[in-house]
């Protein structure tokens, strides 16, 4: 029994990785309509910021700040500098513009820090603690109460602020928002800024794990945006339970499926996404309306 | 498509403007056709100059240690040209012009670099990182005659069988003489012990296993629980749990990616279960595997280990880690800028292919080939004292032995091990 | 490539440039063909590989552009596909099979694949389904180091097949190189009179509105299905011909990786353009050598500068290149010699050779065309 709990706590704590990009994706597809691939790229960015900036010395929190900081600037100049020059044209030109991005922000990075992933300071003691024969780390409960509380104030922030509820009238239709006196521009550059920040809270949140290095968090990407369009895209709270679904269904399928094993671990997840995805093509908390790319 | 007048344009104007591309960067026919040259000599090889090259993953997840198989070999070579030149079996002293390309650890970019790389003319590809790649490569080396040799895998295929691949050897021991040399020291022990292994699923990880196996056929040696695990595996927590529940003496733990390696030290501790642990020779660095990974905590952490850490302050008066340290800080530390273990074995090569060179009497590849592989008991620069190279055997890497070590938290290097 | 959607060429709107355009398209296109015939006798194996190469990827972009470009629905597992016939050509070709029944199976194992997958998933849009597809190369490349009987596990096969009869006086690249031409070319032929068909019309109305789509009598389910299987018949096409040139593969040859670079690949060229998709090949192949050639510790920055570059001005792709030439000169002259192309640009800022239409059907031509 206690083995059974312990895998379901460790695809937890997977599960919370993929919990944070999956975030980000979900607030850059709220505030702009769009599937942004060079969401790791920058998260990797300003993390890079916060390892110089640690390594410099400074405290870890600290450096969290100034790495959200770096990030908002960062996402916010991305939007204003390129993407804006297609987000009125082809949807696929934009997202392979994303793509393009994230293939730069990974060269950049890896020009001034290397490839080889290198050990990152973690923000809570790397400790673990026993609960009735179960092992948890202070980390990944960590990991989890910031995810939880950043997963509320994303909600907060598009049900019941002036800024999320205009952010989201410019994704869903920019043509009559604007009509509307709504300044497009400036919204859509807030929300890339907004979710490139959240990405460096992801970023640093997970790389004492991963360690940090230019394609940290390119795997990851594949999980979050599984959990992201499982969970609605919409949606904060469908993303973070569809990455803990996704979390725990690999685990316990590599632990009891001998079938399986952990070389096709992966798969189960992603079989189960395709499953839900065909049966209930909105995502489990998604709004019945149609997907736009 | 004579409709659209544009589009058909648009093909015409850049498809020359790729062919032009192409030309350029390519040769003709004539040209590239003919092994020999005028005076009997082969490609890539004059009176003062030889050319060698190498593609090698310089971006994307297999980057850092594909930098360093690059930036090691450039650093030996560069400082040898700057040191006047190579000296030749022939009498002529040659500079080394080293072209190095990119592969993204993809076959076909590396087959497509091999092809490049010969049609600029080199004379040797040398020191290639990466099992599947190089593969690739082989049977065109083969069938071109093209030197394919100390190759940064240890792969048995490039070494196993050298009369069939007369023109491809292996650098760096096998997988499985590392997982060899655990087995018989645990042999050695003459006891029972209980072994949990925990290995990657490809080439990499199966040989290791069959090398510790070999070693511990009917012996004492069990293995009680193994689980496998994907390079692209976000954690291996879940592995090690279920490993951690047999509870066994001893963790052979082959996992080649730096990040799961240390997750592996962090978790196993974690959950209470506190074996003696086994690492490949290429995730076992201190500074960015065991001291993360928290690694004092274990009662013994062994390593197979062939080179000298230049980072290790036990080294800091060594002869050649200092000319080392020199060499990389002036001409590899461009091309990768954190240390692997593959910085250090590829630096080796440039040394073993310097000593290919001394022994060479014509400019050929043919020559070439018989003196790399007539070198025995040659003490490579950063080598452990005791580990040689040994080109002589015809299934085995140029080094075929390994020296087991032992972490030392204490001074944060590595001690020798007496047993079990 | 004129659409439903055109009535008319775009050329013969203006007559007395079109007759001129037309003669130099045909020269140009005579010209091009030329040099694909002859380039091989006289160049060196290496640009014979890439040439190949070139021709390998051209099809599987134009499996992509099938189901992406011509009708609209995002695929990120294109290489699933392409590793999928490569497996199943390197078995025929380890086991004795004809090469004839190789390239069947290449073809056709992966179209029923592809149909399976359709056949759930085609009722899903947008992401969804992208998401329904992106799940293929990650759960393919440990399906292929599991099966290992079948692909020779992680070590990959070396595949050394497909040399030239004797007879032909050919070297063994130049041999390649033309098998895998005539291949690309028939693809070529096959797809270019499908899109400017009746089932060329579906996808571009699917693309457009399902809607619609559904009001003309055009089911898009079927479409999509339909779209999705050729899409999936020619990336197993792909990998008999990667395998005939690359004579190795392993997983990394359908990793995620290949089909992101891809789907980049056919935004570059020109999505819903025939010539587009060989150019979309051209910058797949040509553009790591290049950055190799400036600096090969540099790759990923170099290629992503280049790809981002390409995209700023040449939004609608490289086939839109002498369109933006032709609008910049006449601009410069400060004459309006091309007024038809002028407007049409504005008119269709998605539409880049006239094949996709980006403004909606006249519905009474379409309806005609579908009774």
């Amino acid at each position: 029994m206690s083995y059974f709990v312990q895998v379901v706590v460790d695809g937890l704590s997977n599960g919370a990785i993929y919990a944070a990009l999956a975030l980000a994706i979900v607030l850059v597809h709220r505030a702009t309509g769009l599937v942004n691939f060079a969401q790791g790229g920058m998260a990797v960015a300003a993390t890079f910021v916060a390892f110089a900036l640690t390594r410099a010395g400074v405290p870890v929190l600290l450096a969290l700040l100034a790495a959200v900081v770096f990030g908002f600037v960062l996402g916010a100049l991305l939007e204003r500098g390129v993407m804006r020059h297609f987000e009125r044209g082809d949807p696929d030109t934009a997202v392979v513009a994303t793509i393009a991005l994230l293939v730069l922000l990974t060269g950049a990075s890896a020009f001034f820090f290397g490839y080889e992933p290198q050990p990152f300071p973690s923000l809570f003691p790397n400790r673990t603690f026993e609960v009735l024969g179960v092992f948890v780390s202070f980390r990944s409960i960590g990991t989890i109460l910031v995810l939880i509380a950043v997963m509320v104030g994303l909600q907060l922030l598009f049900r019941s602020t002036k800024l999320g509820l205009a952010m989201r009238a410019v994704a869903d239709n920019p043509e009559s928002s604007a009509l509307s006196a709504l300044p497009v521009s400036r919204l859509l550059m807030i929300g890339w800024g907004l979710a490139a920040g959240l990405g460096a809270v992801a970023g640093v949140l997970v790389a004492p794990q991963l360690f940090i290095s230019p394609g940290m968090l390119d795997f990851v990407l594949v999980y979050a945006l599984a959990a992201a369009i499982l969970g609605g895209l919409d949606s904060p709270v469908g993303a973070v339970v569809a990455a803990a679904f996704i979390g725990v269904a690999e685990n316990l399928a590599g632990a009891y499926l001998d079938v399986v094993g952990d070389d096709l671990k992966i798969a189960v997840p992603f079989v189960a996404v395709m499953v839900i995805l065909v049966v209930r093509p909105q995502g489990l908390f998604g709004r019945k309306t149609t997907v736009r790319v | 498509m004579t409709s659209t007048p544009h589009t058909v344009r648009a093909g015409a104007l850049v498809a020359t403007a790729s062919i032009a591309v192409l030309l350029v960067s390519g040769c003709t026919r004539a040209e590239s056709s003919g092994g020999l040259g005028g005076d009997g000599s082969s490609p890539g090889i004059t009176d003062d100059s030889i050319s060698i090259g190498i593609s090698s993953p310089l971006s994307g997840p297999t980057a850092g240690p594909g930098s360093c198989t690059v930036a090691g070999l450039a650093a030996y070579i560069e400082a040898q040209n700057a040191d006047g030149g190579f000296e030749f079996g022939d009498g002529n002293t040659r500079q080394v012009e080293f072209t190095y390309l990119d592969d993204v650890y993809d076959p076909a970019r590396a087959v497509s670099n091999f092809r490049q790389l010969t049609d600029q003319g080199i004379f040797a590809y040398v020191g290639a990182l990466g099992t599947p790649t190089n593969a690739a490569v082989m049977p065109i080396a083969e069938e071109e005659e093209v030197p394919q040799v100390l190759l940064t895998t240890g792969a048995r295929t490039f070494s196993e069988d050298q009369e069939a691949h007369p023109w491809t050897t292996g650098f760096v021991p096998t997988y499985a003489t590392e997982g060899r040399a655990f087995g018989e020291l645990l042999v050695a022990a003459d006891r029972p012990i209980t072994v949990a292994t925990l290995a990657q699923n490809d080439d990499f990880g199966q040989s290791y296993l069959d090398g510790f196996t070999e070693a511990t056929e009917g012996s004492q040696v069990e293995v009680v629980a193994s689980a496998t695990y994907e390079p692209t595996d976000t954690t291996l927590d879940s592995q090690v749990t279920e490993l951690a529940a047999s509870n066994a003496d001893v963790l052979l733990s082959a996992v080649s990616v730096t990040p799961l390696q240390v997750g592996v030290l962090t978790k196993a501790q974690s959950l209470g279960w506190l074996p003696s642990i086994f690492l490949p020779s290429n995730t076992s660095t201190p500074g960015t595997i065991l001291q993360p990974g928290g690694a004092e905590a274990y009662p013994a952490v062994f390593t197979p280990s062939f080179s000298k850490n230049p980072n290790s302050p036990a080294f800091a008066e060594d002869e050649d880690v200092q000319a080392y340290n020199a060499a990389f800080e002036e001409y590899g530390s461009q091309i990768a800028t954190t240390y692997t273990p593959h910085c250090t074995w590829s630096y080796a090569e440039g040394a073993v292919l310097a000593e290919a060179f001394a022994g060479m009497e014509e400019p050929t590849r043919e020559s070439f080939m018989t003196a790399l592989r007539s070198i025995s008991d040659f003490q490579a620069p950063m080598l452990l004292d005791g580990i040689t190279v040994d080109t002589t055997s015809d299934d085995e890497a140029a080094i075929s032995t390994v020296e087991l070590v032992r972490y030392d938290a204490g001074t944060g290097g590595f001690a020798p091990v007496d047993g079990f | 490539m004129a659409t439903a959607t055109r009535p008319a060429p775009a050329a013969t709107t203006t007559p007395p440039r079109s007759v001129v355009t037309r003669a130099a398209a045909a020269v140009a296109g005579l010209a091009v063909a030329v040099v694909l015939v002859v380039a091989p006798l006289v160049s060196s194996p290496y640009i014979n590989f890439q040439l190949a190469s070139i021709m390998v990827f051209a099809v599987a972009l134009l499996g992509l552009n099938v189901i992406m470009g011509y009708t609209g629905q995002v695929s990120l597992g294109q290489s699933a596909f392409l590793g999928l016939g490569a497996y199943i050509t390197a078995y025929g070709v380890l086991n004795d099979w004809p090469i004839a029944l190789s390239l069947l199976l290449s073809a056709v194992v992966p179209a029923a694949v592809g149909m399976l997958v359709a056949l759930a998933a085609a009722r899903l849009r947008g992401l969804a389904l992208a998401m329904i597809t992106l799940a293929l190369p990650i759960i393919g490349v440990p399906l292929a180091r599991r099966f290992d009987g079948f692909t020779g596990g992680s070590q990959g096969q070396v595949v050394s097949w497909l040399r030239a009869p004797e007879s032909l006086g050919l070297a063994n690249d130049q041999w390649r190189y033309y098998v895998v031409a005539v291949i690309a070319l028939v693809a070529f032929l096959l797809v270019r009179n499908l899109v400017r068909g009746r089932i060329g019309r579906s996808f571009a109305i699917v693309k457009e509105n399902e809607a619609v789509a559904l009001s003309m009598g055009v089911s898009p389910y079927r479409t999509k299905v339909l779209a999705f299987t050729i899409a999936s018949a020619l990336g197993g096409l792909s990998g008999f011909m990667y395998l005939a040139v690359v004579q190795y593969t392993s997983p990394e040859t359908l990793v995620f990786a290949t089909s992101i670079n891809l789907v980049a690949a056919m935004v570059i060229g020109g999505s819903a353009s025939i010539v587009g998709t060989a150019l979309g090949a051209l910058y797949y192949v040509l553009v790591p050598v290049l950055a190799g050639q400036v600096n090969s510790s540099r790759t990923a920055l170099i290629s992503g500068a280049v790809l981002l570059a390409v995209l700023f001005v040449l939004p609608a792709g490289l086939v839109s290149l002498p369109r933006r030439l032709a609008r910049r000169r006449s601009a410069r002259r400060g004459t309006r010699t091309a007024p038809h192309d002028t407007a049409d640009d504005a008119a269709t800022p998605t539409s880049t050779d006239g094949s996709a239409p980006a403004v909606p059907a006249p519905a009474a031509t379409t309806t005609d065309q579908h009774p």
